[in-house]
């Protein structure tokens, strides 16, 4: 029989639980509570797993959702001596995706915040914003019935009731439907945008990423999901009140998601069975479970990054692949191998039509009182290797870092196939065809380095979110094809051996041609090169030499800034020499090493 | 007006606890680009433990003090050989955020469950009779609590600027690695920090007992209203503090009077998100340009 129907059939197990036993204390009480609180825990992955930020708030979007069901269906006969005042009587459906809105809509507003800030900054912020969400629902009795709560009316459509341990048909199928979105999501290149974004903002954006663009819609995104849950919840006892979403029940998801072990679907499930059950399972745990969840938090901090998922998938390695589709990497790898066969690396390269691919005119930065670029003028030709080198603080990187846009010149223009630079940002420069590498590496770590190419290839994406969330064919298919490109690639600079590797795992001279593959992928019409050599020997140096000439051929123009004259001798078009900021030099390789004042700077003068 | 002194005087009294905490956060924050984000619950264990010792025991003042300083100490300790240590080693940049909310759950955990879930009244050695300016009355322990709390900020300060192992603090809040040619210790340094945000904690935990009640739980809200207090000082700066604490103690006992007791927390945590909108390094804090 087919391994995916049995994971189906797996998956809808659960469903006979009800059948099965009438136990209401630990099917409706214990499995249906870890169900929606797995649903929230899995929002908040969202947010510390794959953005990398720490949110403390999340019983707010869970709050927001829980209120909004309550408020939109209570009744007036149950909540006969609330202050209550509004009783809108909506149906449970409605009254849901209501939630599921207003839930989203408040992770957007919290989401500006976290644009600018990062690390405590923020984690500091959603307190603050889960508190002032608590705050309101204790004190807005007309609207909530403060702390004294609200009743409603066990759900039923069309007289069929979801009480008891029947709840269990309403949540259980929301679980899977929550959990395949955050799959799908988290799989597709949204789900490595995020990543790009966490191990590097300034990678991401030079791969045209959209900080902004993405770390907003994550947060948009988890709060309804968590909105979700919330609404969910208000149906488990049909009564909530403002203490359940206190602070302590942020910090308490929290736990159960880094003790089961974030960025794993896994990890959720079982953070939250553990935080459900154990106190259930010892007489006067829950007196001190804090005590027992914070040294839980502690060793798997230290002793166990990947949580209890980790520990699991270790034990489970041998049984895995029965119940997943995936192959082995031998498998994938000439599985890759074959359908990267025919795919044409250089048919989308952008052609300009300018002849100056690259132009900046009295281009200046200023950090304090040291001018790191003095009105620099230079051209970068359609088609060349634009040699840019001068001693060490000449410049150089801050030339690139101003062509990328991580600084703003304090004058002068630059121009790139005839568009002006100035008003873009880092991520739209990269989509209008410059892309770079780092002197000082900017791989994105615990990514495989067939994943970084294919960060490099974000803008080749073209799914809308729907179609992402829902994983549909034309999705996966493009998922597929971009990947065979990205395969090509990392062969192109010949690492094709390591593609599922993670890049941390790379040696030096591997790392280096992966930033070199990444920015390829991007299909740059100019590709700024930053001492892609430094640090290597002879022979790697060569090979880099050899893919600059082979890049040239394909029609990509290239800025190099580099230290090895060899290099710069064999390969470049033309030099431009910096010294204190200033250009001294221009030209061919032969005048400029040829120039005094290069002479002089490299030197020094005599006497 | 005479009430409105009052307010203004018991809100910077409250203000000034918040700014004892947020002292602490800025400190190590400096040394270690980390900070205890449990402080308000060594603020708490300041309380209880003043408590047991005054109260309970009915030892003298001095002894209490003596006894926090002592906890503070072994607590900070255990804290950072737990929590901090582990985290400079780890590469994950919240690690720490984590390490010490677990710190101050299991702590904050441990007195329920050693102690008591109840609140108790802590009374002030200074009496409960509110001293008589004209007409505008005022307890001797919020003066109390002003005029310590502004004495340890400017003494810690003036530590820093004047003493040697001050000045190796301000060294490595500067330049860690700068400062470690230099041979200084930087992981001496940073324990030193957080021993000493952990001890002003204690006492802030004893100074603020008698105005509020002394109980498991009288640090946790407390603890995230400083966080608000030491970003808008500005969490890089020292005496911004001060000015967060009064803005956020004045603007909360104004709200309490005049709009409702349930919003009082509400005004410092709107003000905390605006001003790290607007302002992403706090008042007084210093702009870091990013180095690629």
């Amino acid at each position: 029989m087919n391994k995916k129907y049995i994971s189906y059939l797996l998956i809808a197990l659960p469903l006979l639980l009800p059948i099965i036993t009438d136990n209401q204390y630990y099917i409706h009480g214990v499995v249906c509570r870890i169900i929606i609180y797995a649903i929230l825990v899995a929002s908040l992955d969202l947010i510390v797993g794959y953005i990398g930020d720490v949110s403390i708030g999340h019983a707010g979007f869970f709050a927001i959702g829980a209120y909004t069901v309550a408020i939109l269906t209570a009744r007036p006969e149950l909540n006969s001596e609330s202050t209550l005042h509004y009783f809108p009587q909506l149906p449970f459906g409605i009254a849901l995706i209501m939630g599921i809105l207003l839930s989203g809509l408040a992770g957007f507003i919290l989401g500006f915040p976290a644009l600018r800030l990062t690390g405590p900054y923020l984690a500091v912020v959603t307190i603050a914003y889960g508190l002032l969400i608590y705050t309101v629902i204790n004190e807005q009795e007309t609207l909530t019935n403060g702390t004294k709560g609200i009743t409603m009316r066990t759900l039923e459509v069309g007289g069929f009731s979801f009480a008891g341990n029947n709840l269990l048909y309403l949540v259980y199928p929301m679980l899977i439907l929550a959990l395949l979105l955050i799959r799908n999501l988290t799989k597709s290149f949204w789900g490595r945008a995020f990543e790009a974004i966490k191990y590097s903002e300034v990678a991401a954006a030079n791969s045209g990423i959209s900080k902004s663009y993405y770390k907003i819609w994550a947060f948009v995104i988890s709060a309804g999901i968590a909105g979700l849950a919330g609404g969910l919840f208000a149906q488990l006892d049909a009564y909530i009140s403002p203490n359940t979403f206190s602070y302590n029940f942020s910090v308490e998801m929290l736990i159960a998601l880094i003790v089961g072990g974030t960025q794993s679907i896994t990890g959720n499930i079982l953070g939250v069975s553990v935080y459900v059950l154990l106190p259930d399972l010892f007489n006067r745990f829950n007196d001190y479970r804090l005590i027992v969840f914070g040294i839980a938090l502690l060793l798997v901090l230290f002793f166990l990054p990947k949580g209890l998922a980790g520990l699991v998938s270790k034990f489970m390695a041998k049984y895995a692949h029965f119940f997943s589709n995936e192959k082995t990497e031998s498998e994938r790898l000439t599985d890759l191998q074959q359908r990267s066969e025919n795919v044409d690396l250089w048919n989308e390269m952008p052609q300009s039509t300018s002849d100056d691919i690259l132009k900046t005119h009295h281009l200046t930065m200023r950090f304090g009182g040291l001018t790191a670029v003095n009105q620099l003028d230079m051209t970068v030709k359609r088609g060349t290797v634009h040699g840019l080198i001068g001693p060490n603080g000449s410049g150089k990187s801050t030339t690139v870092n101003l062509l990328t846009g991580i600084y703003k010149p304090v004058d002068g223009t630059m121009t790139a196939l005839g568009t002006d630079l100035k008003p873009m940002h880092t991520y739209q420069r990269a989509k209008l065809g410059i892309a770079r590498t780092f002197q000082n590496l900017q791989l994105f770590s615990d990514m495989t380095a067939l994943q970084n190419v294919m960060v490099g290839m974000h803008n080749s994406f073209k799914s809308n979110l729907l179609a992402i969330l829902f994983g549909t064919k034309a999705c996966r298919k493009e998922e597929l094809l971009i990947e065979a490109k990205a395969f090509k690639w990392l062969q192109f600079v010949g690492l094709e051996s390591v593609a599922f590797e993670q890049a941390k795992n790379l040696a030096y001279g591997q790392a280096r041609l992966l930033e070199i593959a990444r920015a390829l992928a991007s299909n740059p019409a100019l590709l700024l090169l930053d001492e892609p050599a430094a640090g290597l020997t002879s022979g790697e140096i060569e090979k880099i030499n050899a893919l600059i000439l082979k890049m040239k051929d394909a029609g990509i123009s290239i800025l190099l800034i580099e230290h090895h004259m060899d290099m710069i001798s064999a390969v470049s078009d033309e030099v431009t020499v910096l010294d204190f900021g200033k250009k001294i030099a221009a030209g061919d390789y032969r005048t400029v090493r040829n120039d005094p004042h290069v002479i002089r700077a490299y030197l020094g003068t005599e006497g | 007006m005479n009430e409105t002194i009052q307010l203004l005087i018991s809100g910077i009294a409250q203000g000034m606890i918040y700014s004892l905490v947020a002292f602490g956060y800025n400190m190590t924050y400096a040394t270690s680009r980390m900070f205890n984000f449990s402080n308000g619950n060594f603020l708490m264990l300041g309380g209880v433990v003043g408590y047991a010792l005054y109260m309970s025991a009915k030892l003298p003042f001095i002894a209490m003090l003596l006894g926090i300083v002592l906890v503070g100490l072994i607590m900070g300790w255990i804290l950072y050989k737990t929590s901090i240590e582990p985290s400079l080693q780890s590469k994950s940049n919240v690690a720490w955020i984590l390490a010490t909310l677990a710190f101050g759950i299991i702590l904050k955990n441990s007195v329920e469950v050693f102690w008591s879930t109840d609140d108790f009244r802590f009374e002030s050695p200074l009496g409960n009779t509110p001293l008589r300016f004209g007409t505008v009355g005022v307890y001797p322990q919020e003066i109390l609590i002003i005029i310590v709390s502004l004495l340890i900020v400017v003494g810690v300060e003036a530590f820093k600027k004047y003493s040697i192992l001050g000045k190796a603090i301000v060294a490595v809040s500067e330049d860690k690695n700068t400062a470690s040619l230099m041979g200084i210790n930087q992981h001496f340094i940073i324990l030193f920090s957080f021993l000493l945000a952990s001890v002003i904690a204690c006492i802030a935990g004893t100074l603020v007992a008698p105005i509020t009640l002394v109980s498991a739980t009288m640090g946790t809200v407390l603890g995230v209203k400083a966080y608000a207090v030491s970003i808008i000082g500005g969490l890089e700066s020292g005496y911004g503090v001060l000015l967060g604490g009064l803005i956020i103690g004045v603007s909360e006992s104004l709200t309490a009077r005049f709009i409702s007791t349930g919003y009082k927390d509400a005004p410092g945590f709107i003000l905390l998100i605006l001003i790290l909108l607007f302002l992403p390094s706090g008042i007084f804090g210093k702009k870091v340009i990013k180095k690629v």
